[in-house]
């Protein structure tokens, strides 16, 4: 394993950030790994660090394949987790809608341009991400339709699906859609939570790139089998919006399997707890996502469904 | 005159209360000569728009046989930031409302939100967003808008009698704010840019902008106290600007040249380091030129934008 710095933001009034990769093995970039982009992205950086012990015994043990070398970036935003703040705070930027960065703009940029130009000479890219919708989903991969994806190759995951997403305006300063662009095949993979640490989505998240690993002939490990993946697009996911606000109380979780018509959530009064809304299932199917706030919003999608069995 | 307050989209939040969008139109009884749209408020930080939009309503409300045509005032896009001083919505993942354009009617609450406002504005005459800097940051009163549409928008630009015109590349981000989206869906949209300060005169100067192109619209018969000019400069694209960023962190000591010509070489500030007792770094112009943003007494990282100077014509 080398440990490198891969950028430094020199500060005055604390420690500098410096922003850490490790690598594993020698010869072709086959993969990078990246992980916190903002403050809050704690169980991103968790899984990062699970991945780097693992990753070291594997090397130790000479799992690494011949001429395949791994990075991983625990993350890149170190001082905002220290002050638990999402964003970079002295600009009060998200580093993932500053790519892709430039070498002399705005500290955001600069960080956002030092990451692109290290793992954009991967041929695989892996971001663990926060989306910008609050809630839980079930396990997937998903990567950006900029006419340069391969979704075949997200099925190596063994996650039960693999998600290609129609890039909005924003979505082309993420990383993931400049990575993609710059001709790696990049993949985001939701980690299950972002401000605290989740030891059984963690674990998931952990296994499937371990999976991706092996399964692109990078490293030799055992690990469990995959699950079958289904590779669907925006148009599959139906949203289930409300019509009121209130507290939300979940009877169905996602991965669940219901019937159209089946309850999947009450929108309670918050004061004083009657019943505003039933959520119901629009077609029989698995609940894809589900808010998984305390509060509702009116005219929010607070379920995704996937029709079918 | 028509005084008409209306809530162009609203959802309801958890505990009793309601995330509405507010218009106030005003427009003369007899038929109208055209639509302008003014908002501001979309970043919950920038404050300096209330007062920008209650004189223009109130100069209206003043002389209401002046108003030829609909002005549609929008002072609170985003009232919930506004409420808490924060650039972003503080609901969900605090997201940058002006990064969330256009919209989609059935997507996330942000997304229908601004999808609402898409709505109620275009196919109007002109959209003015008002913007008021960002932290520790001094600008001139400019109007920025997008490269894509600058040979029909900087001429319509001139009658607003800003400081400065920039027309901006469009970068990711431009397309998915207002004026970007709005841009790009044909409505004519402009960004009013100014300080973050609370400045009077500054502030009086876009309001009679403003007026100045109501009254070159043909929209305004009352008073308009500055007179639009050609002479205004003018980027036209990036190569005429020069972005002169710090490179040593601690803290920046300005020189105050907001709007000032600086010769190549003269100082802009000093980086000082208060533990050391030593300046760290001196900051130069690079170039001849208008500086028409400057940073203000702050801390500073390497990369902190110093100052924005217009380069001068050779």
């Amino acid at each position: 394993m080398k440990k490198d710095i891969l950028f430094t933001v020199p500060s005055y009034f604390r420690d500098d950030m410096h922003i850490v990769a490790y690598r594993f093995g020698k010869g072709e970039k086959s993969c990078a790994v990246v992980g916190a982009l903002r403050g809050d992205e704690v169980q991103q950086l968790y899984v990062c660090a699970r991945l780097v012990s693992y990753l070291r015994d594997v090397e130790r043990d000479g799992g690494i394949q011949e001429g395949r070398s791994v990075m991983i970036i625990p993350t890149a935003i170190g001082a905002s987790m220290n002050v638990e703040e999402r964003l970079w705070a002295p600009e009060d930027m998200d580093i993932n809608r500053r790519f892709p960065g430039s070498a002399t703009g705005a500290t955001s940029e600069r960080i956002a341009n030092a990451i692109l130009e290290r793992v954009q000479l991967y041929r695989y890219g892996v971001q663990l991400t926060s989306f910008y919708q609050p809630g839980s989903f079930i396990p997937h991969v998903r990567l950006m339709d900029t006419g340069r994806q391969n979704p075949e190759l997200g099925c190596d995951f063994g996650l039960p699906y693999v998600y290609v997403r129609k890039p909005r305006p924003y979505d082309k300063a993420a990383l993931n859609y400049n990575w993609q662009l710059s001709g790696t095949q990049a993949f985001s993979l939701y980690a299950g939570k972002t401000n605290e640490v989740d030891e059984t989505s963690a674990e998931q998240s952990f296994l499937a790139i371990v999976r991706f690993l092996n399964g692109r002939g990078i490293i030799r490990s055992e690990i469990l089998p995959a699950h079958p993946s289904s590779i669907i697009s925006s148009e599959d996911l139906i949203p289930v919006h409300t019509k009121n606000a209130g507290l939300l109380r979940r009877v169905k979780f996602a991965g669940a399997h219901v019937r159209r018509g089946e309850q999947l959530a009450f929108i309670l009064n918050p004061l004083d707890g009657s019943v505003r809304e039933v959520l119901k299932a629009p077609v029989t199917g698995t609940v894809f996502f589900m808010e998984n706030g305390p509060f509702i919003v009116e005219q929010t999608p607070a379920f995704y469904m996937l029709a079918g069995s | 005159m028509l005084r008409e307050l209306a809530t162009i989209a609203s959802v309801a939040l958890p505990v009793n209360e309601r995330w509405a969008l507010r218009r106030c139109r005003y427009a003369p009884d007899s038929s109208s000569k055209g639509r302008v749209c003014i908002a501001t408020g979309i970043h919950g930080d920038e404050m300096m728009g209330q007062f920008i939009i209650y004189h223009i309503a109130r100069r209206i409300r003043q002389n209401p046989n002046a108003l030829l045509g609909t002005v549609d005032l929008y002072p609170m896009l985003n009232p919930l930031g506004l409420d808490v001083l924060e650039r972003t919505v503080p609901t969900g993942t605090q997201l940058d409302m002006n990064r969330s354009f256009p919209g989609r009617p059935k997507g996330t609450t942000l997304e229908s939100m601004c999808d609402s406002i898409m709505q109620d504005m275009m196919g109007s005459d002109l959209v003015l967003d008002i913007h008021a800097s960002s932290q520790h940051k001094s600008e001139m009163y400019e109007v920025r808008i997008s490269s894509s549409a600058c040979s029909q928008l900087v001429p319509k630009a001139h009658a607003l009698c800003p400081d400065i015109i920039w027309t901006l590349e469009d970068r990711s981000t431009f397309s998915s704010s207002l004026v970007g989206a709005l841009t790009e869906a044909g409505t004519d949209a402009m960004v009013i840019e100014m300080d973050e300060q609370y400045h009077p005169e500054a502030a009086e100067k876009v309001i009679e902008g403003i007026f100045c192109k109501l009254k070159e619209m043909g929209l305004w018969a009352g008073d308009a106290r500055r007179l639009p000019t050609e002479d205004i400069p003018t980027v036209l694209s990036a190569e005429q600007i020069c972005r002169v960023p710090c490179e040593q962190p601690g803290i920046y000591v300005p020189e105050t040249l907001i709007g000032t010509h600086v010769k190549a070489g003269q100082v802009l500030g000093e980086i000082i380091d208060a533990l050391a007792g030593a300046p760290r770094e001196t900051i130069t112009a690079p170039c001849d030129g208008l500086i028409f943003s400057q940073r203000n007494y702050s801390a500073v990282y390497p990369g902190t934008l110093i100052a924005r100077i217009r380069k001068e014509q050779a």
